[in-house]
């Protein structure tokens, strides 16, 4: 059964029969955890580096930014059983369009801020496939952990995390 | 081999533009369009005036008090308000088409485009230009040249997308190399043949901005900058991605800055979500199904 993660949503899950995807990464992130010892993972999906653009809105909804989102993710796995140390972390999405890097770097500035506050809190990213043009579905299979990566439009290129 | 005469051959099967919208479009060059002019518009499409009704009591427009007439909501609404929700239900039934050459999603394309009108007036807001219905339509058509190319785009978009990825240019700058036309140029081809009113043409035919003609109008710059950020918020993106064109010169234009683009993406998220009304226009399952997803 698929549960889908929205734009700036999460969902975690413990049932083994339940596949976890997020649709269309632009320049948004997709982070999917997974303890494989309890079976316990998600997927965040946030559209902007920090909640210090609007503070009253990341109150309302943290998984709008990073800063706010990713702890919860981990949170919330916590509350099931997960364990830090064995979590396993993949990344994707961060797209940009063509051309300077200058003003539409949303994409990599959302990215930046997912490694700094990885790099903070001691978490290593397993596998990630984020930047380029490419617009990206992420799935995430309770029961085993796979994580993997649909190329839009690219033949459904399957690529895993 | 160019696949130009091909193209163009299909355009004799083009669709006429459905008459309600049609007329609408006509009323965007009006200064005052007055409550009777647009009665008139819709009054003998009752599948429009149900769309009116059903978009005018929806959490796009939040309004407290339920909507039973079309006069009631000319009256809350204004006339642009309703200048959009007519073309964009007149226009639905153009883009009931599936166009895999883009899009995996039968109402792919369709959800694109909404986005992007929604995106353009969110923008129009940010920079406080007045909210009119001209930038809310030239986002919803700024992709019609996909309808017809996208046939095209099936057959070649392996070679396309290696120009793109080969060459570093944008997807439409591939089409013209494979196909000799590319979808926003096709767009303008047809708003020529269906009369659109000019400046909704060009910004059509320069919505990438790819020609020195683009830059003549705000509006175009506009559509442009939307169809970014519609691309950036990611969801309903389709086969071509995000491989546009960035050109910092059109926020400098606008005085924006990145800040401003990320408040922006934020609005939307609401924006998007309460717009799921005008996804659901084409109502079928699909639409049902996309609508859960927010």
């Amino acid at each position: 059964m698929q549960i889908v993660v929205g734009v700036a949503d999460m969902k975690i899950s413990s049932q083994p029969q339940q596949l976890v995807v997020t649709h269309a990464l632009g320049s948004c992130i997709g982070v999917a955890v997974y303890d494989p010892k309890v079976r316990v993972g998600g997927i965040l999906h946030y559209m902007l580096p920090e909640s210090s653009l609007d503070e009253e809105k990341g109150r309302q909804n943290p998984f709008m930014f990073a800063d706010t989102g990713i702890p919860q993710l981990f949170r919330e796995c916590y509350k099931l059983g997960a364990v830090k140390h064995r979590m396993v972390v993949k990344v994707a999405g961060g797209s940009q369009v063509l051309g300077g890097p200058e003003h539409f770097n949303i994409g990599r500035r959302n990215y930046a801020a997912l490694r700094k506050i990885f790099l903070k809190n001691n978490v290593l990213i397993d596998n990630e496939d984020v930047g380029g043009v490419k617009a990206r579905t992420m799935y995430l299979e309770i029961a085993t952990g796979r994580v993997w990566v649909k190329i839009i439009g690219q033949n459904q290129v399957i690529k895993d995390l | 081999m160019s696949l130009v005469p091909q193209v163009l051959r299909s355009l004799k099967n083009l669709p006429p533009f459905p008459m309600v919208a049609q007329r609408a479009l006509l009323l965007l060059n009006k200064p005052e369009v007055s409550i009777q002019e647009l009665v008139e518009v819709v009054k003998f499409d009752p599948a429009v005036t149900a769309n009116i009704l059903r978009i005018s009591n929806s959490a796009y427009f939040g309004l407290r008090r339920e909507i039973h007439s079309l006069h009631q909501a000319l009256l809350l609404l204004g006339t642009q308000e309703l200048l959009k929700i007519i073309i964009a239900s007149g226009a639905t039934r153009l883009f009931s088409a599936p166009t895999p050459g883009y899009f995996t999603e039968r109402q792919g394309l369709w959800r694109h485009s909404v986005s992007c009108a929604l995106m353009v007036d969110l923008l129009s807001r940010e920079i406080s230009l007045p909210d009119q219905a001209t930038g809310f339509t030239a986002g919803l058509m700024h992709d019609i040249g996909k309808v017809v190319l996208s046939l095209f785009v099936e057959q070649k978009f392996h070679e396309i997308m290696e120009v793109v990825e080969k060459e570093g240019v944008p997807f439409q700058a591939a089409e013209k190399i494979i196909l000799g036309v590319d979808h926003a140029e096709m767009g303008g081809e047809m708003a020529r043949m269906w009369d659109f009113p000019d400046r909704l043409r060009l910004a059509i035919t320069y919505h990438h901005l790819d020609k020195p003609e683009a830059y003549t109008d705000d509006l175009t710059l506009l559509v442009y900058l939307g169809d970014i950020l519609t691309m950036m918020f990611g969801q309903d993106l389709g086969a071509d991605g995000l491989a546009y064109t960035g050109y910092p010169e059109v926020l400098r234009h606008f005085h924006l800055r990145e800040k401003n683009l990320q408040k922006i993406l934020l609005q939307f998220g609401s924006a998007w979500d309460e717009a799921q009304v005008f996804f659901g226009l084409m109502g079928n399952q699909d639409g049902v199904q996309c609508a859960n997803r927010g």
